[in-house]
């Protein structure tokens, strides 16, 4: 496990880069720094309501949104989360808003 | 331009799908591409397939470890270069195939081949035992109970003489899986074998809350032995965890591969289980699953010589006592399993009883059953 520094905060995160304490340590710095790390040039209203998406799905239900139920709370079908998270809703979006890494067979 | 890490969008190809395999078809195979009449196996690992037109094309089929150095497909390209005009091809079980053709073109192939030691040894074609369809193990993945390279390596010694031959009374399929989540075939296969755990996964409540999300790893149990729970951490805080019921707990390994806080592996709990009877055709009877004969034999590395003497007194049982054309599970049946457990000298335990849910379709609702060595 490593920890990362980024403006004046520090994060434990695993070699994935997926915060391994959970939302207990997110914050907006933690969604600038994987801004960088995901290929994401602005952030934009679109990223955030995903990510409040997600964040408000996995508070209430302590698990992580299908993909079709992002969508269908987002209204952006896969191929407009794939533009606004290239690494795509798993990866990509999870990772920002502090979601626990995605298991199983991927 | 080369990949810039600060504009991974840019340049950027994707779903292109494979190539189209016509590309990489030898001439002899593009030309008569639908239009054979018949095949001939010539002599073990070698096929002779006849065209309409009259060409022939002639296989020589060769065992491969499946995991595979870049050096190793290099000599297999050479060996394609030398002999087939840069074609080659693998097949589903994961042997390697070198088409020529014409006869005359297929003992220097051999010639060849043989002159390269034990690296490429022709067989598995007809009733032989070809190669061990099988998955990651402790080579690359993070839910095994057993090895799966070292198992089918310690395996395929012993039954050489099997790939090289066409002397049993139908094709016996082997296959391994590492865990129960049984990537690739052994769920139905002529003898299975099959990595399994004895003991219930270890909770880490430090971590759990953090890393899993809870409701996944409940409701991974097929037995609905997990359960969400207040527990205590190392620094004797509340937190969010589950508990598990161990007396209902079947140590699947399911919640684990959902939630990185529950580690099951165990050196002395983990071992191999063999299942036999299965297969995908439907030739004469209807595709089978194959069954649990032998419920646990230990992780003894590097030759598991337990397994190996298994599945060798399971394949050599069958082969003395089947009619032609009968696989494993055909055999197994038409003399009953009461007959096979006694034939093959295993002993029948009761984790061979059926106790899931669709359990009772399993037992015996019939008078018809035969006397053996195991009623007493």
């Amino acid at each position: 496990m490593a920890t990362i520094e980024h403006a004046g905060h520090s994060y434990d995160v695993d070699e994935d880069g997926f915060l391994t304490k959970g939302m207990e340590e997110w914050n907006e710095g933690w969604v600038e720094y994987v801004k960088s790390l995901e290929g994401i040039s602005d952030l934009t209203d679109e990223h955030w309501k995903v990510i409040n998406a997600l964040q408000d799905y996995y508070k209430k239900n302590g698990i992580a949104p299908m993909v079709r139920i992002l969508s269908k709370t987002t209204g952006y079908p896969l191929k407009r989360i794939y533009e606004l998270f290239p690494s795509g809703p798993g990866k990509g979006a999870c990772k920002m808003a502090g979601l626990p890494k995605p298991t199983g067979c991927v | 331009m080369g990949y810039d890490p600060q504009n991974p969008m840019v340049d950027r190809i994707t779903d292109i799908g494979p190539p189209h395999y016509e590309q990489f078809l030898p001439p002899v195979i593009k030309k008569n591409f639908g239009k054979w009449l018949y095949h001939e196996i010539a002599q073990p690992g070698v096929l002779m397939h006849k065209a309409e037109s009259g060409d022939e094309c002639w296989t020589v089929r060769v065992g491969a470890a499946r995991l595979i150095s870049i050096e190793h497909i290099r000599e297999i390209c050479e060996i394609a270069d030398k002999h087939c005009n840069g074609c080659v091809r693998w097949t589903t079980r994961n042997n390697v195939e070198f088409m020529v053709d014409s006869k005359a073109k297929v003992q220097p192939l051999l010639d060849d081949l043989k002159s390269r030691g034990n690296k490429f040894p022709v067989g598995a074609t007809g009733a032989s035992v070809s190669n061990i369809v099988h998955t990651q193990g402790w080579v690359h993945c993070h839910t095994p109970a057993t090895d799966a390279s070292g198992v089918v390596k310690a395996v395929m010694d012993e039954l050489f003489d099997y790939f090289t031959s066409m002397t049993l009374p139908a094709q016996v399929r082997v296959a391994l899986a590492c865990c129960l989540n049984m990537c690739g075939a052994v769920h139905a296969s002529d003898i299975a074998i099959l990595g399994i755990h004895r003991k219930p996964p270890m909770i880490d409540h430090d971590a759990i809350s953090g890393l899993c999300e809870l409701p996944l790893a409940i409701a991974a149990c097929p037995l609905g032995a997990v359960k969400p729970a207040k527990e205590t951490n190392s620094k004797g805080e509340e937190v969010k965890s589950v508990k598990v019921t161990a007396e209902r707990c079947m140590f699947c390994g399911n919640c684990y591969t959902m939630c990185p806080a529950m580690p099951l592996a165990d050196p002395e709990g983990d071992g191999i289980a063999i299942l036999v009877g299965g297969k995908v055709s439907n030739s004469r009877s209807m595709p089978k699953f194959s069954k649990l004969v032998i419920p646990f034999l230990p992780n003894n590395t590097p030759r598991w010589p337990e397994t190996v003497a298994a599945v060798k007194n399971i394949l050599e049982t069958y082969a003395k006592h089947a009619r032609k054309y009968e696989r494993l599970g055909e055999w197994a049946e038409r003399i009953g399993w009461e007959k096979f457990f006694e034939l093959t000298g295993i002993p029948f335990t009761i984790k061979s009883v059926d106790d899931y849910r669709l359990a009772y379709d399993t037992w015996r609702t019939s008078t018809q059953f035969k006397f053996t060595s195991h009623i007493k």
